[in-house]
């Protein structure tokens, strides 16, 4: 009898030897609520992925559970579902989301040495202080609005543009740093407008902003509003007299969908290929999307290829730190893996473009944003289209901390 | 001049959308002195059943918005039978209650469907656009928000004034026992009232996902938005929920094309008095006529 309770043991012992550790991976987002429209393909972007991974046994003897939970763009939700984490299954590493509740959860963070890849890019979340441990997947807000003046500045000098943000501190994030550049650029904001959801009509804010002399609207917003400004400004006519652009949230598909023709020529600053690229990154979202049935609204949105990136740079980080820590995989390695992400060892998994020197994805101690290339896109043909080859903009690195 | 009046005429447009989905909610109040907050909710359902019925049953937009907008009456006299019909009697607090526990299920029950996440968009059923005339513009989705109301408008001055139902519903608003005590069904009344509250709640979600797209929360929060306007307007008045909805557009409008301006002037980021005016002329409101415009003035006597 003794004999069989000992070989039971050993035959249990080995089932789980063989099945591996099991890493806890958290996101938490709006699938729900205010900005589900950037969350839910976010979200749905982390899962496909670490389904893909466990599938593919990406980090060996290792099964990834990843918790994606739904914080309905609730600060207080998103700090109970981080502690709750916290308390019941330490993460090895945190996606997070919005730009208000990472900047509350900025110091927690910091305390508990949590690696952190948030889908908000305010440039203040890896600002000191307690900013050791977050990581920007993309380049930051205020240096694509800072690249979109540059852009503006090849063909025109002296440009006179207003700023339309979110009233929230994701889109107030970039108006220091665009006033900055202007001043660099000699530009002129003639304006600095806040536009929510709901902006039934466009019309007073056009006009005034047309009587400003505005000839660039630059938005920094989700999709929803800058459509309504898009299709106000054609009806007015003033779709010939200004033009349009936008940081990474405000364009892609979704923009396309709401704003129809109005759209068009419309500019938008993204470090994420397009679905009409091939690259691996697009290739395996391509083939995800139809392995676990997403619509074509998912597959299309470039928020699903964020939710990816970000998915695909934590499995790579959780990875390298089995690799370099005899199978350790917990938020210490995790962080040293990220940080070592650089020079021969950057990440390159195709969903974002590269700098010139080729390099997709790289993290060290102090520079802590992944992609730091980015292009600008322009609505053509009911798509968005790459204007530009990736650079990165060296003037945002001068405003940034002047 | 043509910026005073094209900002007018915009101001207008959006109130109307305000006055629409105003409608429903004073519509309970002026039968029931029951404050709805569940009123978004009810644009919101409306306005997916029509997307739903156009979209995914492939009917035209227009049949889509007709019946969806009879569906969500149908939602309402629903809510009435199965959750308010109890609660005749008790206090307003408790069906205030109940109204905001309403809108937390409804809203749940909306988040697990499709519509719970992302933006959606009517099939086109309307020309690209809008309607210039001299310099001045407005869009066939506000033009279609103004005939909306005034259709409605028109209907219930009818109904309230002529039918022998609006005439119960006004009694029964009044005095509930003594409407019973003259064979007034109370009960009736009240179905009929939410189930007409269902119906302008869908013509409002209907507008406003012509005009911007269909989100739940943008839908919602116009629920909320028409707060000042019925306070303005009077709670139990129609032609003040349009009253207020229009006034209070207007003012959006302006503090837009005026105050902001300043407000960017004096180094304020952004302005966005739009989002603030309609609650400061609510207070305003509150202080000085709480009835509003044209609210019925009650006087109790100790």
């Amino acid at each position: 009898m003794k004999r069989v309770i000992v070989l039971a043991m050993v035959a249990a012992l080995g089932m789980v030897m063989a099945q591996g550790r099991t890493v806890n991976l958290l996101w938490s987002g709006a699938v729900t609520g205010p900005t589900s429209d950037v969350g839910g393909p976010y979200g749905a972007g982390i899962e496909d992925y670490c389904k893909y991974a466990n599938e593919q046994k990406l980090i060996p003897n290792v099964t990834l559970n990843c918790t994606v939970r739904d914080d309905q763009y609730q600060n207080p939700n998103t700090q109970r579902i981080f502690e709750e984490a916290l308390d019941r299954a330490k993460p090895a590493m945190y996606l997070g989301y919005s730009t208000g509740a990472m900047l509350q959860l900025k110091p927690l963070i910091n305390e508990v040495k949590m690696p952190t890849l948030p889908a908000s890019a305010h440039i203040g979340l890896i600002d000191p202080p307690n900013n050791q441990y977050m990581f920007l997947p993309v380049s930051s807000y205020s240096e694509q609005v800072v690249a979109l003046m540059e852009y503006i500045n090849r063909t025109e000098k002296n440009a006179k543009i207003a700023l339309v943000v979110n009233p929230s501190p994701f889109g107030r994030a970039v108006v220091d740093h665009a006033r900055r550049a202007a001043q660099r650029l000699g530009q002129t904001i003639v304006d600095v407008r806040e536009v929510g959801g709901g902006n039934l009509d466009n019309t007073a804010l056009l006009r005034a902003l047309d009587a400003a002399g505005a000839t660039y609207i630059i938005h920094q917003n989700v999709a929803g509003p800058v459509a309504n400004i898009l299709k106000d400004a054609k009806r007015l006519g003033l779709d010939r007299k200004i033009k349009q652009m936008g940081a990474v949230y405000t364009g892609g598909s979704d923009l396309i969908r709401l704003a129809g023709d109005a759209a068009e020529g419309y500019l938008w600053a993204s470090s994420y290929y397009t679905l009409d690229e091939n690259t691996p990154g697009i290739a395996l979202q391509k083939q995800l999307a139809a392995r676990y049935n997403r619509s074509a609204d998912i597959l299309n949105s470039t928020n699903y290829t964020a939710g990816m990136l970000a998915a695909a740079i934590a499995v790579e980080a959780m990875k390298r730190a089995a690799q370099r820590f005899n199978g350790r995989i917990d938020n210490e390695t995790v962080y040293q893996a990220l940080i070592g992400m650089n020079g021969p060892n950057a990440f390159k998994p195709g969903f974002a473009v590269s700098t010139k020197a080729g390099i997709e994805i790289d993290f060290t101690r102090t520079e802590q944003t992944g992609a730091e290339g980015l292009r600008v896109l322009e609505a053509r043909g009911g798509k968005f289209v790459p204007v530009t080859d990736p650079f990165t903009s060296a003037l945002f690195r001068q405003v940034r901390n002047p | 001049m043509i910026d005073f009046v094209q900002n007018l005429i915009s101001g207008i447009a959006v109130g109307c959308i305000y006055a629409l989905a105003a409608l429903g909610f004073v519509l309970v109040y002026k039968s029931s002195r029951v404050i709805n907050f569940s009123n978004g909710q009810f644009i919101a359902i409306g306005a997916f059943l029509a997307y739903a019925l156009a979209v995914w049953a492939k009917l035209p937009v227009l049949l889509a918005a007709l019946l969806s907008m009879l569906l969500t009456a149908g939602l309402g006299f629903l809510v009435e039978r199965v959750f308010l019909r109890r609660m005749v009697g008790q206090p307003i607090i408790s069906v205030i209650m109940v109204t905001i526990g309403l809108a937390s299920v409804l809203d749940g029950l909306m988040y697990l469907t499709p519509f719970g996440s992302g933006n959606f968009t009517f099939p086109q059923f309307l020309p690209q656009g809008g309607l210039n005339l001299g310099g001045l513009s407005v869009s066939y989705p506000q033009l279609l928000a103004i005939g909306f109301t005034a259709i409605f408008l028109l209907l219930f001055g009818w109904f309230f004034q002529r039918s022998v139902l609006g005439v119960s519903m006004r009694a029964v608003a009044d005095d509930q026992l003594a409407s019973m005590s003259v064979g007034v069904s109370v009960q009736r009344v009240f179905a009929l009232a939410w189930a007409v509250a269902g119906l302008t709640a869908a013509a409002a979600g209907i507008v406003v996902g012509a005009v911007s797209g269909l989100n739940q929360d943008g839908l919602i929060a116009i629920g909320l938005a028409v707060f000042p306007a019925v306070i303005l307007g009077g709670l139990d008045s129609v032609p003040g929920a349009v009253v207020g909805g229009i006034i209070i557009g207007i003012l959006q409008s302006f503090s837009t094309a005026y105050l902001d301006g300043l407000f960017s002037q004096i180094g304020l980021v952004g302005g966005g008095s739009q989002y603030v005016m309609p609650f400061v002329v609510l207070l305003v409101m509150l202080w000085f006529k709480p009835h509003g415009l044209f609210g019925t003035e009650e006087i109790e006597r100790v």
